[in-house]
């Protein structure tokens, strides 16, 4: 499987409380729901915080090859 | 000991050295035409292009100087955008002129109309193909100068909204013959390395004249080949710049495009909060809900007394009981009533009620007679009275008849 996006994990988790809140899902159902919702919020929040927040110089050295010097603003 | 030149073979090695030179392929710059002649049957325009201290010859040949908006006189400050080449016959190099504008700010709008123009019929403005900038960015690429505020005001704001965010910096100059070439390399760059999901390209405010960069057909070019997102941020409150109209997004300051670029953390993590909580509150809402209908469905009393279901069916079966004795007892009392009745009319028939009338059974050896040839003069019958049987015999017979019939 494709490895999900944080934006599509944020819309699947905002249709999940909208179907969750609509009310007309059975029990087994919202139970399913509820776990998948909870699922996706906590995945949200592992993207929040992953990134290491770097800032990079990109440059091209002599052999044509990216190379990302750490920079300071 | 040295080879030995011809001319020729001079002048074209200084001219492979100058038409070897990026920087002298393409420039822009600004000047005052002395000398101008236009030749009626060629159809190109040669004049002098001068400052203060220094002139240059130039050439425009007929197939650019078509496109002039204007005619060039001498004294006219004009901006031209030209490539610097050798003239051999005469050994001396010259500008060779694509395009020329009257110089001054009016000159400029004349000359960013007309290259607005053919842009926008090649459809490099056009709202359909502006791709969308994602709602979740993580690794930013950014071109500008490494010295400009710009860059900082970018770092700032984006840190401020999503610490976690990751910069990948091209350094280009923003303003200067070199800023567009530089610039649109930088945006190629960061195409080719293809790590980062969005780019700002942009520099502080300026003067028109220091904006331009951001109006040459270079950088349109290539922000409209750009396969990244592009949002431009040119340091401008009030005129878009050709790099505007191209972008997928224009800002118009360099801080605004870091606010367009990534989503608020904070506000992203109180959006999360708010889904969780609906989600518990929902589930709850949803727990209750089940929870009162099994209370309300333990409340029934065959719940709490489990024999009364017993007693229920108890009940009904006495009732049943008593409805069939009851039953039977109409029934018993029917029959004995049609018994009864049947009795009396079985009595009203009975030979003795017959008998207390008067009438009488005439037998011969146990058998009834009903009529005169049964028997004969001097047979011996026997009379059934009501009370009494007597023995008779027949003396007399004859036929009589009783009633008409």
């Amino acid at each position: 499987m494709e490895k999900l996006s944080f934006e599509l994990a944020l819309k699947k988790l905002e249709e999940s409380v909208e179907q969750l809140e609509s009310g007309e899902l059975e029990l087994e159902e919202s139970i399913k729901v509820f776990e998948q919702g909870i699922e996706l919020s906590l995945f949200c929040r592992k993207e929040l915080s992953q990134a290491e927040g770097k800032i990079q110089w990109l440059v091209k050295n002599l052999g044509g090859e990216f190379e990302l010097l750490d920079f300071e603003v | 000991m040295k080879e030995i030149l011809t001319v020729t073979e001079l002048n074209s090695y200084i001219a492979n050295l100058l038409d070897s030179d990026p920087f002298l392929g393409q420039l822009w710059l600004r000047g005052e035409i002395s000398g101008f002649r236009l030749y009626q049957q060629s159809g190109h325009m040669y004049f002098t292009l001068k400052d203060e201290d220094s002139t240059i010859s130039a050439v425009m040949f007929k197939s650019r100087a078509r496109g002039l908006k204007f005619k060039p006189k001498d004294g006219m400050e004009v901006l031209l955008r030209a490539s610097v080449s050798v003239f051999a016959r005469q050994g001396k190099y010259q500008l060779y002129v694509e395009e020329m504008q009257p110089y001054g700010i009016g000159g400029l709008f004349l000359y960013l109309e007309e290259l607005k123009k053919k842009l926008a019929a090649k459809g490099y403005f056009a709202p359909e193909r502006k791709k969308a900038i994602p709602a979740f960015v993580q690794r930013v690429g950014i071109v500008t100068s490494q010295d400009g505020a710009a860059l900082r005001d970018i770092c700032r704001i984006l840190k401020q909204r999503h610490p976690g965010v990751e910069v990948v910096l091209v350094h280009s100059s923003v303003q200067g013959s070199e800023a567009p070439g530089e610039l649109a390399e930088g945006l190629r760059l960061l195409n080719s390395y293809g790590e980062v999901e969005l780019i700002i390209i942009g520099r502080g405010g300026g003067s028109y004249e220091d904006l331009m960069a951001f109006n040459s057909e270079l950088v349109v070019q290539a922000i409209y080949e750009s396969n990244i997102p592009v949002i431009s941020a040119v340091g401008h409150e009030v005129d878009f710049t050709l790099a505007d109209l191209v972008a997928d997004l224009r800002a118009a300051t360099p801080s605004q495009a870091a606010s367009l670029a990534v989503a608020d953390m904070q506000a992203l993590s109180r959006q999360l909060d708010n889904y969780q909580q609906r989600l518990l509150r929902a589930m709850q809402r949803k727990l209750l809900y089940y929870t009162e209908i099994i209370d309300r469905l333990m409340m029934k009393r065959i719940w709490k007394q489990p024999r009364s279901l017993l007693h229920m069916r108890e009940e009904l079966l006495s009732q049943l009981e008593k409805r069939l004795s009851r039953g039977m007892t109409e029934t018993f009392r029917e029959k004995k009533m049609r018994l009864s009745m049947n009795v009396a009319a079985l009595d009203s028939l009975s030979p003795l009620k017959i008998m207390e009338r008067g009438y009488v059974l005439l037998q011969k050896e146990g058998r009834i007679i009903r009529d005169e040839q049964q028997v004969q003069i001097g047979d011996r019958l026997e009379v059934a009275m009501r009370h009494a049987d007597l023995e008779i015999e027949v003396i007399k017979k004859e036929r009589v008849k009783r009633w008409k019939s």
